[in-house]
């Protein structure tokens, strides 16, 4: 009787194992459509990754009401990165090998997206991330990555005319230790010195409760300007100890730092007058009204915008390629992003054209999305604001 | 699915290393090791820079990881001679930070938090199953080696005098047992086992960075080793590979949980790990495999 069960036992799992040998193409061409997201849900990118993979989730609802791709559903199955490349790449792995998804969408972390980069493009699989840092898209990724976010050279470049916009001359740059914080310095320093200003930096370990003594070592150096460059919770710190040090100059931050949840958390006269920078979102777009409704939010944040192009793109380049894998989205996907056709700003009208034979180029939430060949973006919009009387009031888009 | 499993077991290998690394120092030795994670790190970047940035070949590199990761053990041991129970582990935890944070701002050394990627594979990448397969099996043979040592070890002299050290300083230095000595070797050979499985990680991932190596990392080694039982090498070994068994069932079970967002999937499997702790040393508070008492040699 055991050896009967034994064997039944063997036979099941060879029967298994050499299913799993074959090829995906002998496998199921039927079925949902099945993307992953794979976005910070724990850890230090823990307030922006659960409305990624939200949006993400609403955003295939809508376009499996609208009758799916090639007649199929989408599936998408979100996994937590833990803002961890070790876990992240874990958590990549499970995704391309057990739920056998064509693209990973959403990772944010750089570090995050620089470990899962080769895992992605040796399994075929797309990866869009919205991770700034410059030398992600340099990778060798045989084009199977695209990101949203404009490189954090273009940002620091920005940043430093913006401040010089302020009258600044001397300005500081305090920020955590990021894979961008080294390049985005540079970008600063560059404009600010070109225009006869110049700069100070100063790295500060983000998990401190207090920054007095590195506010106090900033402060030295009279700044007029000071360029923020922390995620939300250590930029509270940073925010707080700059008032109580009664520093008067100007403050600039990351639209994604100083956010409504920090303006929020502070009182007024604390964030008063603080200037934030931010990749536009397109807003008034209907892309953008899109994610809004989605997420019933009056204004989604930057990377709920990212990821909801992303899953767009992707959806339309499938529809395009008629299939279903990373390859074919690759193939495909500056074909609806870019090159002219009829604009479009979800992909539910998008895959009407495209099922007429239309070409498409979309437009999305967060920016018109064309690419180079590396996977950057080539046209960033920025949205210049302020805060006044605990609000962020918009100065100007360009 | 095949690929995954493999995957898994090769992370798997390496915890079972870092977990009989910490046997050694924590449950042999008695010295609370909470700097894993900077031993583990160091071995990764020994390695990582060497055969990356120089070109070495990764033999070399794993030779110097091991090496690094000993005598890092070696300057953490004397620094804290004095030191026992939660005060080394306090020591030893910050020494862990101190690495990672050199890593993430000493840019010019170690490339900072861009870390270091295109880190040589040890099987090619090209070669499909048999990357994860090759690298599976020279894991598991590292394991093995490491295994094989540690049993040698626990029942030589040595291993019994260590064990005196840990249940009672005083009376192993009376029957003139040399704690200082004894304690430094313990520390400084699982710092290099630590070592090796850094350098093994980076060689398979081929990207080390400093957010790798957070303290969460040695979390998971403790709870690892507690459930397999902390003075057995085979049950730092079990315990690793249970650990990743459960680290990554939890996710399933995770999914198939009716009505539960992504976000509070996430919450419950880091609920589940620490209700698996709280089981674990309810049920087998000296583990899956509990330290067996040595007898006296007949004569």
């Amino acid at each position: 009787m055991t050896d009967i069960t034994r064997r039944h036992i063997l036979g099941t799992g060879i029967a298994f194992a050499s299913t799993v040998a074959m090829p995906a193409i002998l496998r199921a061409q039927t079925g949902p459509i099945k993307l992953g997201t794979l976005t910070p849900l724990t850890g230090s990118g823990g307030s922006y990754g659960p409305a990624m993979a939200d949006t993400v989730k609403k955003a295939a609802d809508d376009i499996n009401k609208a009758g799916g791709i090639l007649g199929r559903q989408l599936l998408i199955i979100s996994e937590d990165d833990q803002t961890s490349p070790e876990a992240g790449l874990r958590a990549a792995r499970k995704l391309i090998d057990i739920d056998k998804v064509s693209a990973i969408i959403g990772t944010w972390a750089s570090a995050v997206t620089t470990a899962v980069v080769p895992v992605c493009s040796q399994s075929g699989v797309f990866l869009s991330t919205v991770s700034g840092a410059e030398p992600i898209t340099l990778l060798p990724h045989q084009g199977f990555l695209i990101r949203t976010q404009p490189t954090t050279t273009l940002q620091g470049t920005k940043f430093g005319e913006f401040a010089l916009g302020a009258n600044a001359k001397t300005v500081a740059f305090v920020s955590p230790q990021t894979p961008f914080t080294e390049s985005q310095y540079a970008a600063l320093t560059k404009t600010v010195t070109a225009a006869g200003g110049k700069t100070t930096s100063l790295i500060y370990d983000d998990k401190k409760t207090t920054l007095r003594t590195e506010v106090d070592q900033v402060l030295r150096g009279k700044p007029d300007a000071i360029v923020m460059g922390g995620y939300t919770n250590d930029t509270a710190v940073l925010v707080r100890d700059l008032y109580r040090a009664n520093y008067r100059g100007s403050l600039f931050g990351f639209g994604y730092s100083v956010n409504k949840q920090l303006v929020d958390a502070l009182p007024a006269d604390v964030s008063e007058g603080i200037y934030t920078l931010s990749p536009s979102p397109a807003e008034g777009s209907n892309a953008y009204k899109n994610v809004a409704r989605l997420l019933g939010v009056d204004s989604p944040d930057t990377y709920s915008c990212q990821v909801y192009d992303h899953l767009n793109l992707i959806a339309m380049a499938m529809a395009v390629g008629k299939g279903d894998t990373g390859t074919i989205i690759k193939d495909n996907v500056r074909k609806v992003s870019q090159g002219g056709g009829e604009r479009v700003e979800t992909a539910v009208d998008g895959l009407k054209l495209i099922a007429d034979g239309k070409k498409v180029d979309y437009d999305g939430a967060s920016g018109p999305c064309d690419f180079t060949d590396i996977g950057d973006i080539t046209d960033a919009k920025f949205r210049y604001e302020q805060v006044k009387g605990g609000k962020i009031i918009l100065l100007k888009i360009a | 699915m095949l690929t995954y499993i493999l995957f898994m077991l090769v992370v798997g290998s390496i915890y079972a290393l870092l977990a009989q690394s910490l046997m050694l120092s924590w449950g042999l030795a008695g010295l609370v090791n909470l700097g894993l994670a900077g031993f583990f790190a160091v071995g990764a970047y020994a390695s990582a820079m060497l055969t990356t940035w120089e070109q070495a070949p990764i033999l070399v590199g794993v030779f110097a990881a091991v090496l690094a990761g000993g005598f890092a053990g070696l300057l953490v041991c004397f620094s804290t001679l004095r030191l026992r129970d939660d005060y080394l582990a306090i020591v030893t935890l910050g020494f862990a930070e101190i690495v990672r944070i050199v890593a993430s701002n000493e840019v010019w050394l170690t490339g900072g938090t861009d870390g270091i990627s295109g880190v040589p594979v040890m099987i090619a990448r090209d070669t499909g199953i048999w990357f994860h397969l090759g690298t599976l099996l020279i894991t598991v043979a590292a394991v093995i080696l490491v295994y094989v040592l540690q049993r040698r070890l626990l029942a030589s002299p040595w291993g019994r005098a260590l064990r005196a050290v840990r249940e009672d300083q005083t009376v192993a230095s009376v029957a003139g047992k040399s704690i200082v000595r004894f304690k430094a070797q313990a520390f400084s050979l699982a710092a290099a086992i630590a070592g090796l499985a850094g350098a093994l990680y980076g060689h398979y991932t081929s990207y080390v960075a400093p957010d790798q190596f957070q303290p969460l990392i040695t979390i998971y080694i403790f709870l690892a080793v507690t459930a397999g039982g902390n003075a057995r090498p085979a049950g730092a070994v079990l315990g690793a590979y249970l650990l990743v068994a459960f680290l990554e069932a939890t996710r399933f079970l995770a999914e198939i949980a009716p009505g539960v967002t992504a976000l509070q999937a996430a919450a419950l499997r880091e609920i589940a790990v620490g209700i698996g702790l709280v089981f674990v040393l309810t049920l087998r508070p000296d583990g899956l495999l509990p330290e067996r008492s040595q007898k006296a040699p007949a004569s």
